[in-house]
This record gives C-alpha cells, structure tokens and sequence, in this order.
C-alpha cells in the first residue's frame, strides 16, 4: 500500500503540492525519515528519486562506482556478492532496508551486485543531493545521518559477532 | 568546464551540424531565447544567495520569493532610473551621436595627415580625401539609416524581456523539481550516471556565468579605472558598457573599442594623444582578460579550440546573422558538453547491456 502512490502515472508537479498524505505516510514509515517532521520530510522529497525495478532487473552492478544509496519502498532486491567476507550475511533487503549507503560517504566501487528478485519500487538519494542537505539544513542532516550511523553501527556489530546480517554494500 | 574528454571527431562534426541546426532554428524563436540565456545568466548568479538564506534557516519557497523580489526591485530601479534619463536627453541624443561621429572623424583626419606626412605613398594615394569621403558616405543621413532600424529593434524586444522575471521566478523556486522531472524519464540503467553529469553539467554552467559575471566586473573595473586616469568623462559607466559588449566575441570588443575611442576623441578633440591612450588600454585590458582574468574566472568554462571558435563564428554568422554571431560559441558549449553527457551514457557498453535486459524483461512480461 505504500507504494501506491509512486506506481501511479508521473503527473508533472511544477505548481502543485507535490506531497499528498500517503506519500507523506510512505516517507514517514522509512526508518531513516522516522525522526522528521512533515516539513522536513517535504524537504527530503525534493531529493529523493523514485525508481521502480521489475522482477530480474539489475539495480546495480559489483564493482559500478556508487553514487547514492536506494531506499526499498515496497518488494525485495537481492545481493550477489563475489566476495568471500559477504557470502555469510542475509542477502535479501525488504521494505525499509537501506543499500549503498557506504557510498554517500565516499565513491567506491559497489561491493555487489544487486537484483530484483520482486517489483521493487525504491527511492534513491544521489550523494551530491545529500551533500547539500547537509548544509543546507543540519537539524534533518543531523537526524538522517543518525539513523544511517545507526544502521551502520548495527550491521559492523552483526559482522564482528558473526550473526546474520544484511551487508553495507 | 573541462568536466568531460574533449570530444572525436565525428561527434565534433555531428555538434557543428547540431549548432547551425540549433542556430538556424533560434533564430526564428530568438525573442524566447534571449531572455531564456539572461535568465540562465542571473538565475546562476543569484542561486548562491538563495541556497545561504536557505542554509540560515529560510524555507526554500521564501528565500526564493525574497531574492526575486530584490531582483526585481532592482530591475525596476534601473529601468526606472534610465527611463527618466532618456526622457531628459530625448531632445538631444540625435545630435550627441553625431557630434560623437563628427570627433571619430576629426580623429581619422588627424591620423590619415600624419600619416600622410611621414609615409609619401600614403599623400600620392591621397589617404586623407579617401577618408573623408568613406566616412561622410557612412555618416550621411546616420540616424535615420543606422540608427532608427536598430532603436525600433529594441522597442521591439522590449515585451519579451518581461518573460525574465517570469522565468528566473521559476527556475529559482521549481528548478529542483523539473530536475526531478527530467531524471523521472531515463531508464534506471542509466540512472546513475545521468545523475551524475547532470549534477557536473549543472556545477559548470553556474562556473561559467558566475565566471562571465566576475570577469564583466574585472573588465569595468581595469577600463574605468584606465579612463578615470586618462581624464574621460563617466569613465565607469563607458568601462561597463564596453565590459558587456565583450560577451559578443570579437565584436563586441571591437565595437566597445571604436566606442571609447569616440568618446575620447570628441571629449578631447585638441590631443588625438588621448584617444589613442584610450586605445592603448583598451588593448591591454583585452590581453590581461585573455592571459590572465579569463584563466582565473572560467577557467573551467568550455575549451573550445581558437580555428574552432572562429570556425563557430564564421558559420554562426552565415546561418544566423547577428544573432548567430552572438549566441554559436556559447550554444556550441552547451551541446558539445551535453552531447558529450549523453554519448558517455548511451555509448556504456555495460549500462546498455543492462538497459536492454531490462527491456527484454518487460517485453516478455508483456507477451506473458
């Protein structure tokens, strides 16, 4: 259901309110935006590109310089790492689930490829886009960058107890 | 905006066709394209100033607000400010112009004498009556022949600089969401990397005007200051005109050139000395802008090749008369670096192959 509203038609938007409620509700729902207020969260929608995967559809490719992370919305994409650290970790991502994140940091090459394996409907924030949310509005910057620390945090730790988890692709 | 490799050669000739085509095109709808390039050229000037206030805590939509509304007080200050000085000189303009010309002629005079004096084959080619003649040809009827077209021209264009404000309105407060608009349509393959160049192709256009306007100020400071010294009057405000005019290549200088020279030489018509001082300075801000400002303000403009910008010109000018001459080296820019963009995308051997798979995957879909 939350989806619904980026599977409708793209309508061009230039004048209008951009955000209804159940777009407001969707962005609410991801972890990452759960801190924000309504207004911040419209803030956020400006940056966010939303992309809808089929089934068997190749997000991105091991080794593509990574430029943003892809929030799942609704479906699930699944990664095919080559590296032998990551054949351990869960490798399916579900509604909520962050990936790429490493790379709003820096731009190193993706550590998987990753796929479909669903209708996926995702929505990506571009590094440079992030970046600039940074400075332009530090109170979101500061709470988006907490719950993708968080993430972080809690996959390193999955990691070094050898439990399983998702990877930091 | 050296972002991207300089293009092959094919691609070269297909950015040349582009241009001319582009040119040729423009030129039937140049009343849009013109306040579509000034408003470009202030939008990237003035998005600095709305992204601090928006740092400082203003909301997107008020910040915007706010900066077009200085914009347009500021407009509205100059338009009314020089509307209220050509009412003053409205009765006098026709025979200032002509009493600019008659100084210029004074001055070629002047030179074609001595001229005359120290090189004999210049007196047996009678330089002097040659002169005068070609010029009082040129000057005859002068505001009515030459003048009056170019005035009702710019009555003419009046209108549709209106849509200025229009437009910088709406790429300063929608330009983030037609951005949004335009990535909606790439194919996720290709997602990325469009993101990606257009996000370059963004940071050098804003490079680029913030570099015109820079290099503008440098150029009006270094003439005003040259003319202050060399006792001009509204030295200033000819450094800025001459400043502006250099945004059309070459002629615009030259026609900046012949303007100072004028002046100097109707407002000093005892010491041609001075004229040719003024010309002196005029060439050697041109060569401090080439070697020096030009490198530290856009720097990273387009590196467009010398036999290729007069190329631009030649064929600008040919397709679309003056208004090619003005707008082929920057729109050749603009499509070299955006065809460059595109073909980087299309031509990723790794992303196509993606691309069509991802096609295939809706086709068979389909005949499911």
């Amino acid at each position: 259901m939350l989806a619904m509203s980026l599977d409708k038609p793209d309508t061009m938007r230039f004048f209008g309110a951009d955000m209804n409620a159940q777009k407001f509700e969707m962005l609410k729902n991801i972890p990452i935006f759960h801190e924000l207020s309504r207004k911040e969260i419209l803030e956020v929608d400006e940056l966010l590109h939303e992309r809808v995967y089929d089934t068997g559809e190749i997000v991105f490719d091991e080794g593509d310089p990574g430029h943003g992370v892809y929030i799942i919305v609704s479906g699930k994409l699944r990664a095919d790492p080559s590296h032998r650290l990551l054949k351990n970790t869960v490798l399916d991502f579900g509604p909520g689930e962050l990936m790429g994140e490493l790379s709003l940091f820096d731009e190193a090459p993706r550590t998987a490829k990753v796929i479909a394996i669903e209708r996926t409907v995702t929505v990506a924030l571009f590094q440079a886009e992030f970046s600039s949310l940074l400075l332009k509005n530090k109170n979101i910057g500061v709470k988006v960058l907490v719950e993708i620390a968080r993430t972080l945090s809690r996959r390193a730790r999955q990691l070094l107890l050898q439990e399983k988890h998702l990877p930091s692709l | 905006m050296k972002t991207f490799p300089q293009p092959g050669a094919i691609t070269l000739l297909v950015v040349i066709l582009i241009t001319c085509l582009a040119l040729f095109l423009f030129q039937k709808i140049i009343w849009l394209v013109v306040p579509l390039l000034l408003s470009l050229m202030v939008y990237y000037c003035v998005r600095p100033v709305m992204r601090t206030l928006v740092i400082r805590g203003m909301q997107h939509e008020t910040a915007a607000k706010l900066v077009w509304l200085v914009l347009q007080l500021m407009a509205a200050t100059i338009v009314f400010a020089g509307g209220l000085l050509v009412v003053a000189k409205a009765g006098t303009w026709q025979n200032e112009i002509l009493r600019y010309v008659a100084g210029g002629q004074t001055l070629l005079r002047e030179t074609a004498g001595a001229l005359e004096r120290a090189v004999p084959l210049f007196q047996s080619m009678n330089l002097g009556t040659q002169v005068d003649q070609n010029f009082a040809q040129f000057t005859d009827r002068f505001a009515e022949k030459k003048l009056l077209p170019v005035f009702l021209q710019s009555l003419k264009w009046l209108p549709f600089l209106l849509l200025v404000p229009y437009i910088i309105y709406f790429m300063l407060n929608d330009s983030v969401r037609l951005k949004k608009y335009v990535i909606r349509s790439v194919p996720n393959a290709f997602f990325e990397k469009s993101l990606l160049l257009f996000s370059r192709l963004d940071t050098s256009l804003q490079n680029y005007f913030q570099g015109l306007l820079l290099l503008t100020l440098l150029d009006t400071t270094c003439l005003g200051l040259g003319l202050e010294i060399l006792g001009i009057a509204n030295a200033i405000w000819l450094g800025l005109a001459a400043a502006v005019l250099a945004w059309i290549p070459y002629l615009g200088s030259f026609i900046g050139c012949i303007m100072v020279v004028l002046v100097a030489a109707t407002d000093h018509p005892e010491s041609a000395r001075t004229a040719y001082s003024c010309l002196a300075l005029f060439l050697g801000v041109r060569l401090l802008d080439d070697f020096v400002f030009l490198p530290l303000t856009i720097g990273r403009k387009l590196s467009i090749h010398p036999v290729l910008t007069v190329l631009m010109l030649f064929l600008g000018g040919m397709v679309a008369g003056a208004t090619g001459l003005v707008l082929a080296l920057p729109l050749f820019g603009v499509i070299a670096v955006t065809g460059e963009a595109v073909s980087q995308v299309v031509t990723d051997r790794k992303l196509r192959t993606r691309y069509q798979a991802a096609r295939q995957l809706v086709l068979s879909r389909e005949i499911v």
